[in-house]
């Protein structure tokens, strides 16, 4: 029996009738309306181009929308401004499907990077890069300058360096594109180990060996449209 | 990770990464002070040498005739209607050939079929302190010489005027050379910044990204001209300490450096010229960061 009086979680993300146009007239998103709760693991599924990166870029304010409200942790985050959008970013960890990687620098400094900027403490910050990378099966890459790895090991350190300051939203944008089936299942692993400590994970992915056997909430995007929302069994 | 810790890493990293653009900010900082500098020590001393030369400026009446009390009293009150005097001394012909006859000491016996009255009577008028422009003194020189009785008036005017344009002339350079320090400290120092900025900007869209505030990104910048500020100035300073000392050593004994007291900047005027330069470097920075630094 459900429990139809029990307070339903706080809402992290809220997106209401949000569209996205580049010039001339690209329409990238249209009308977007969805709701993500806290602890939640959302699958955001489509076909290249459908959307899924910029809605991610939207929530995380790499991106302003042409129109619509995005509310992150009940802020709209397109008019915050200075140390109070400084703040919310530092609690949004983003591996981006560009990587964004510092290429001159370290395996361990990149990482790093996410943590420093929320000062954390040197010991602190070594004791989770190391952490996260013997996680990732990267220890060995600890001081190896990014721009000499495979896509698949900076895939990886993207990742990494996205759940270093655990952020209390974690925005993925296809995680598994370069990598085989054992990597592909330590990420995830990473990704639930992440989830199940409160963290809010939404992943873009057109993979669909992610999430055909949860049951978590995946929305599939289509031509920049919702096409459908589902429990997660099946699309 | 304190933000001061994490900001000087930064400034580390960007030193780093771009010293061979950054020492020769330095240098061209250093340089532009030590050009300013050196200029400015010369006038700050000319100007004492100046105020030296006014203190012993005294103005010579030559008199046709040895004045009696009652012409000597109208002299005086002539002399103060132009303007307040320090001191007004009556020399009479005897006084002038005795002084004369002094000042050549072992050489006096010259004197000796010469007639005692041979040298005009004259009045020594010592101005007040407040007289120090050249056009002032000129003025006043040219009403002393339109007194009755008067033969010439002198006060080594070739050697005040030429003394005054070289003051002038050298104002001149220390302006123009103030402004190349001020140019070249706030655009290289501008320039190097905007470098830097350039070449780490993926670095600054990732910081951004992360959730950097503005602060940590932009501090280390302002903290790198600062920097140059401070080091190009105190290395341009020592620089001429230096060389001013060298020139001590090198120039002592009889010469033209010894007829003064030549001396260096207090600390107080060196720490201004230091916080001058940290000013105006930090402005470069600031300037560069407006324009280049999205954030």
């Amino acid at each position: 029996m459900t429990d139809t009086n029990a307070p339903s979680p706080p809402i992290i993300v809220e997106m209401i009738k949000v569209s996205k146009s580049y010039p001339p007239d690209i329409k990238a998103l249209a009308d977007i309306s969805m709701t993500v709760e806290t602890g939640e693991m959302f699958f955001l599924i489509g076909m290249s181009g459908a959307g899924k990166t910029t809605l991610l870029k939207l929530i995380c304010n790499m991106e302003t929308p042409s129109n619509g409200l995005i509310e992150v942790s009940g802020q709209n985050i397109h008019q915050l401004k200075g140390k109070k959008l400084a703040r919310l970013r530092q609690k949004i960890g983003v591996a981006y499907q560009d990587f964004k990687l510092l290429t001159d620098r370290t395996v361990a400094e990149n990482v790093a990077i996410a943590m420093e900027v929320s000062y954390k403490k040197p010991p602190i910050i070594s004791k989770r890069v190391k952490d996260l990378l013997a996680q990732l099966q990267l220890s060995d890459k600890h001081d190896t300058i990014t721009g000499e790895l495979s896509r698949g090991e900076q895939q990886r350190v993207t990742l990494a360096r996205a759940v270093a300051n655990s952020p209390t939203l974690i925005l993925v944008d296809e995680p598994t594109g370069n990598l085989d089936a054992t990597t592909t299942e330590k990420v995830m692993n990473l990704l639930n180990k992440c989830n199940s400590s409160g963290a809010t994970i939404i992943i873009a992915t057109h993979d669909e060996s992610l999430y055909r056997r949860s049951n978590h909430r995946i929305m599939e995007l289509h031509r920049g449209k919702i096409r459908q929302i589902n429990g997660g069994v099946q699309v | 990770m304190n933000f001061w810790f994490a900001v000087l890493r930064q400034v580390g990293r960007n030193l780093r990464q771009t010293w061979a653009s950054q020492l020769m900010t330095l240098l061209t900082v250093s340089l532009s002070v030590l050009i300013f500098a050196f200029f400015y020590l010369i006038y700050t001393n000319m100007l004492n040498v100046g105020g030296k030369l006014g203190d012993d400026l005294r103005l010579i009446v030559y008199l046709n005739d040895e004045p009696g009390p009652e012409m000597q009293e109208q002299l005086r009150r002539k002399i103060t209607d132009f303007d307040q005097v320090q001191e007004i001394r009556f020399i009479s012909k005897a006084d002038a050939y005795e002084r004369f006859a002094n000042q050549l000491g072992d050489n006096k016996d010259v004197l000796k079929d010469m007639p005692t009255d041979f040298l005009p009577a004259s009045v020594e008028v010592v101005p007040l302190k407040t007289l120090r422009s050249l056009n002032q003194v000129k003025l006043f020189s040219e009403y002393l010489s339109k007194l009755p009785g008067t033969l010439k008036v002198q006060y080594g005017q070739d050697w005040v005027e030429r003394f005054f344009y070289f003051i002038r002339l050298l104002s001149i350079v220390v302006i123009l050379s103030g402004s190349l320090l001020i140019l070249t400290s706030i655009f290289m120092v501008a320039y190097t910044i905007r470098l830097t900025i350039m070449g780490r900007q993926a670095e600054l869209e990732l910081l951004k990204l992360v959730g950097a505030t503005n602060n940590y990104i932009r501090t280390p910048f302002m903290l790198e001209g600062l920097l140059q500020g401070f080091f190009g100035s105190s290395f341009g300073l020592v620089s001429l300490f230096t060389l001013y000392q060298w020139i001590k050593t090198h120039f002592s004994g009889p010469g033209i450096l010894n007829l003064f007291s030549f001396t260096f900047f207090t600390p107080h005027i060196l720490a201004v010229i230091i916080i001058i330069s940290i000013l105006l470097c930090t402005v470069g920075s600031y300037m560069s960061m407006q324009k280049f630094l999205r954030i």
